[in-house]
């Protein structure tokens, strides 16, 4: 007989090795991801510099900020965000409920179909709207040559255009949570909801829809939020005379003359935007599963 | 071939005394079972002698080698899992030969002991199948081809049979008894299926609460169970309980409550001396009692006591009657032959006769958890679980 | 059992919805395959059939530079990610890690923060600690944005792993070493030639990360084609968008694993 021994089944992780393992990725995310933010932080409240950056304390870029004075592209950036986020629900989730209840064969050859896209290069399918859009693009081109109008419509450079477009670039974010939350849906319910006497919309209003909240919600994370920081899209097919938060602080850190400290500003506070969207989901989204649970 | 010592193990998981200072010797070249309900410690049993788990306590011998602190690569053991683990991205023949590649056993070796294995298992035409592929009863084939061809001292089989449907449980449990007799090695058989464990096993332990509660041969347990719970678990019983009355040669006389202040006396032969007095409990299995509407004609009445039939199963080969006694309630299966009395089925509500031979009762020096049962014990003996006993003793009162 | 049926109001609604979107999403790229084949200066009409921009296309020095600056990038980012990626999920596969919560908060961050911001504040990194925009921060940059997926990506693929099959391997001979190279690497293989796979993709694609982090002089592909149509130099611009499409065609469609890969991800 011996003495009571420490255990270690053979299966057990050892708690040093695996911090010795998760520590390069998480060091290079703290050097390159976590600690920027800061620098970003800092830059805010320093003087600008035509090319550079002065260090010199300056509340100038925050006062800016609080003043109002850059208000509308945050207003713009968040209009447009809103508006391509429903869109996207509610091209999306028909989409998303055809595929899921499609033949089972049938259902990877169609979300290929929505995938391949989404795999394409995004200024290459900006470039494509482009082409499509344009003065005398070929959607102009085509409803002249029906007859359905007689001057080219102006679509390009309106923040129609870049609705449009981020609605196209977005959809797929959209469509594959929903996709997954869907086809793991129990359509018996349904069944079972007609069989109770609810009608097709009733049963879809009580049972299909607050049952894939999990998948909206998370298709709404993945399109809301990079909208709001959109660039490229507006840049390339959006009226140059409403700007977009992103072009603002692309200008800012690119074009000369250079003003860094009001592009750390207008990020930082885009990320507090972000941050707050964040934690007002998942509050909404935590406040609904209780319901569900003791509703 | 050696044996394998077991030496007061204990086993604690986070406060959860799994395995409590189990003491067993299992001979070379035995089938052995451990048996027992969920949560009795016999898999964690079973793991420490495969080493995936270290016990606290105690020490495991294969021959004179202790195993206890050897990791489980380098044991002579090899174990069946409850769900096959078959290496989901090789084939039938690189599982099979897993083992000896790993030893780096020559590959022409190799090559003709996994068509030897595959050939034991019937599984020759199989090799180039993934395990995606095969159904329950291939992989298990595969799975004993795999352990067997590392020439193990033990083989370890937790709960193989449990993923399998009842046919197939049946045929595999003659297969896998069949390769005993051909490797002729040690097998620890764990099972929370009692017939899986009678039919197949040379000695059975019967687990419970971590401890053994009773080790030996299958009919051993059955006809002579050391405590109530190895008399309830394995097979059917009543339980009945009384005080000593008497004692006469080898037999013994006890005075029972029928629970509505009538007492009967029941004889029966005794392998313990128990005192004048004592209360104890004996188990009289179903069978062994024999139901007539006629009244036997017994010297003295010994062990024959009147009774209704409450309730009757018709189960195929047999028929249970539950027949109640006073306020107590028994259990008898009756087989359908009809030779020694009149040929009209017993019915519901009939009086009858239940009489036994004394030597086919067996007395426990253990009464039920709770004394609510001693009044109604008989044909709901005592289950093991808190819920049920609450319920009985509200019914009580 | 039969699912219960939609009306055909539903039906027709959802199947409408299907191919409008279908249509949406396929048409401005089949201008472009088509109008790469379009013997015009102005790139908006139809002048008539020709190779010729596939041909300017291989003679542009700087677009076969920026390809193997993309390349470069991409097969670099996506080889350093990947591992990375694969001993920190091999890691955090350890529920009971302490701080684990944190470190699971740390990799998500990146996701669901706008890449913009990420591509400013490397920016403002790079230009804080005085160091020469070009290759080196590109690929920095490039392999902090794929390092997440890759870690979520082989992560999913451990959480459906067996533990039985390590005790499997143990109880046949195999020590540690081996059964960490012939039973649990081969069965979380797809799990990381998908983390691969989704490097890659991400990293030829990313714009705006690369447009702050690349000086002067390091040109990736996007960055490439973005400056040529903001000058409106765009001739060749069509026939490289095809190539490219053709490029992803042939990953989607052929690569099974990408699809499941992307599919599982969501």
């Amino acid at each position: 007989m011996r003495d009571k021994r420490e255990i270690k089944p053979v299966n057990s992780f050892n708690q040093k090795i695996d911090y010795i393992l998760a520590a390069p990725a998480l060091l290079w995310l703290t050097i390159f991801f976590l600690v920027p933010y800061f620098i970003v932080l800092i830059y805010g409240f320093l003087t600008p510099d035509i090319f550079d950056i002065k260090f010199e304390f300056s509340l100038d870029a925050y006062r800016l900020i609080v003043d109002g004075t850059y208000f509308r592209p945050f207003y713009v950036s968040f209009r447009m965000a809103l508006l391509t986020t429903v869109l996207c629900i509610l091209l999306g989730y028909p989409v998303a409920y055809f595929i899921a209840r499609a033949k089972e064969k049938l259902r990877n050859t169609l979300l290929v179909f929505i995938i391949i896209p989404f795999w394409t290069n995004l200024i290459i399918r900006i470039f494509s709207w482009r082409i499509f859009l344009s003065y005398n693009g070929v959607l102009n081109d085509f409803l002249i040559s029906l007859g359905l109008i007689s001057q080219p419509l102006e679509i390009m450079r309106t923040d129609w255009a870049v609705i449009l477009v981020m609605v196209y670039v977005y959809l797929p974010y959209m469509i594959l949570p929903l996709y997954s939350v869907l086809e793991k849906l129990d359509f018996t319910l349904l069944h079972a909801a007609m069989d109770l006497g609810a009608n097709e919309v009733k049963a879809f209003f009580k049972i299909t829809l607050p049952l894939s909240m999990g998948g909206i919600f998370a298709g709404v994370l993945l399109v809301f939020i990079p909208a709001l920081g959109a660039y490229l899209i507006p840049q390339l097919v959006g009226d140059q005379r409403s700007l977009y938060v992103g072009q603002v602080i692309t200008y800012k850190i690119k074009n000369i003359p250079r003003n860094w400290p009001m592009a750390s500003a207008l990020s930082f506070t885009l990320l507090i935007l972000v941050a707050v969207c964040l934690l007002a989901g998942y509050y909404l989204y935590q406040n609904r599963q209780k319901t569900k649970r003791f509703g | 071939m050696e044996e394998i010592r077991i030496q007061n193990i204990s086993k604690d998981f986070d406060g959860f005394l799994a395995v409590d200072g189990v003491d067993l010797t299992i001979r070379s070249g035995e089938l052995f079972s451990f048996l027992g309900p969920s949560g009795c410690g016999k898999t964690t049993l079973l793991r420490m002698i495969a080493g995936f788990e270290t016990p606290q306590r105690g020490n495991i011998f294969i021959g004179d080698e202790d195993i206890t602190d050897l990791p489980p690569y380098k044991r002579p053991v090899n174990t069946i899992f409850q769900n096959y683990s078959l290496f989901p991205h090789m084939t039938v023949w690189d599982n099979v030969a897993f083992g000896l590649k790993i030893r780096k056993v020559p590959l022409p070796e190799i090559q003709s002991r996994v068509s030897e294995m595959l050939q034991l298992v019937k599984m020759e035409d199989q090799s180039a199948k993934y395990p995606a592929q095969m159904s329950g009863g291939q992989k298990q084939r595969v799975a004993i081809a795999r352990a067997l061809i590392n020439k193990p001292k033990v083989l370890l089989l937790d709960e193989p049979l449990a993923a399998l449907d009842l046919k197939l449980r049946q045929h595999m449990l003659i297969e896998l008894m069949n390769i005993h007799d051909a490797v002729g090695i040690t097998f620890i058989y764990v099972t929370h299926d009692q017939g899986e464990a009678m039919s197949i096993s040379d000695r059975v332990a019967v687990m419970d609460k971590g401890k053994v509660v009773q080790a030996g041969p299958p009919d051993d347990i059955y006809e002579r169970p050391a405590s109530i719970f190895s008399a309830y678990f394995i097979g059917e019983t009543n339980l009945i309980t009384g005080q000593v009355i008497g004692i006469e040669d080898e037999y013994i006389q006890l005075r029972c409550n029928m629970g509505d202040g009538e007492f009967f006396e029941i004889d029966s032969t005794f392998h313990f001396r128990p005192e004048v007095g004592q209360q104890l409990t004996v188990s009289l299995r179903p069978e062994k009692i024999a139901i007539s509407r006629n009244k036997p004609r017994i010297q003295d009445d010994i062990n024959v006591l009147k009774g209704s039939i409450e309730d009757i199963l018709y189960l195929g080969s047999h028929t249970q009657y539950i027949v109640t006694v006073g306020k107590l309630k028994f259990r008898v299966f009756s087989q359908h032959k009809r030779v020694y009395f009149d040929d009209t089925a017993l019915d519901w509500d009939e009086e009858v006769w239940l009489f036994w031979h004394d030597t086919d009762s067996w007395l426990i020096d253990e009464m039920p958890d709770e004394a609510a049962y001693a009044s109604e014990s008989m044909v709901h003996p005592p289950r093991f679980g808190k819920r049920e006993q609450s319920r009985n003793i509200a019914e009580e009162q | 059992m039969k699912l219960p049926r939609l009306s055909s109001f539903f039906k027709g609604m959802n199947l409408t919805v299907f191919t409008f979107v279908m249509i949406f999403l396929y048409i401005p790229i089949l201008i472009l395959i088509i109008f790469s084949f379009n013997d015009a200066r102005i790139i908006t009409s139809w002048k008539g059939f020709t190779f010729k921009y596939y041909a300017q296309l291989w003679e542009n020095a700087a677009i076969k530079e920026a390809f193997w600056n993309t390349m470069l990038i991409a097969i670099l980012s996506t080889v350093i990610s990947t591992l990375l990626g694969l001993i920190t999920a091999l890691g955090l596969e350890n529920k009971r890690l302490k701080g684990r919560r944190g470190f699971m908060g740390l990799l998500y961050a990146p996701l669901v923060i706008p890449d913009i911001l990420m591509g400013v504040s490397l920016a403002l990194l790079f230009n804080f600690l005085r160091v020469n925009t070009g290759m080196v921060t590109v690929l920095i940059a490039h392999i902090t944005f794929c390092v997440s997926y890759a870690v979520i990506v082989i992560q999913s693929r451990l959480e459906d792993f067996d533990y039985s099959l390590i005790e499997a391997a143990m109880d046949l001979g195999a020590k540690p070493r081996t059964t960490f190279f012939k039973v649990k690497l081969p069965l979380i293989m797809p799990g990381v030639i998908a983390a691969a796979l989704l490097s890659f993709t991400l990293s030829i694609d990313d714009f705006i990360i690369t447009f702050f982090t690349s000086g002067r002089g390091f040109d990736t592909l996007p960055i490439y084609v973005e400056g040529t149509i903001r000058r409106g130099t765009i001739t060749t611009i069509n026939s490289l968008s095809t190539l490219m499409i053709g490029f992803t065609l042939f990953l989607v469609v052929f690569t099974k694993r990408i699809r499941k890969s992307l599919i599982s991800f969501f």
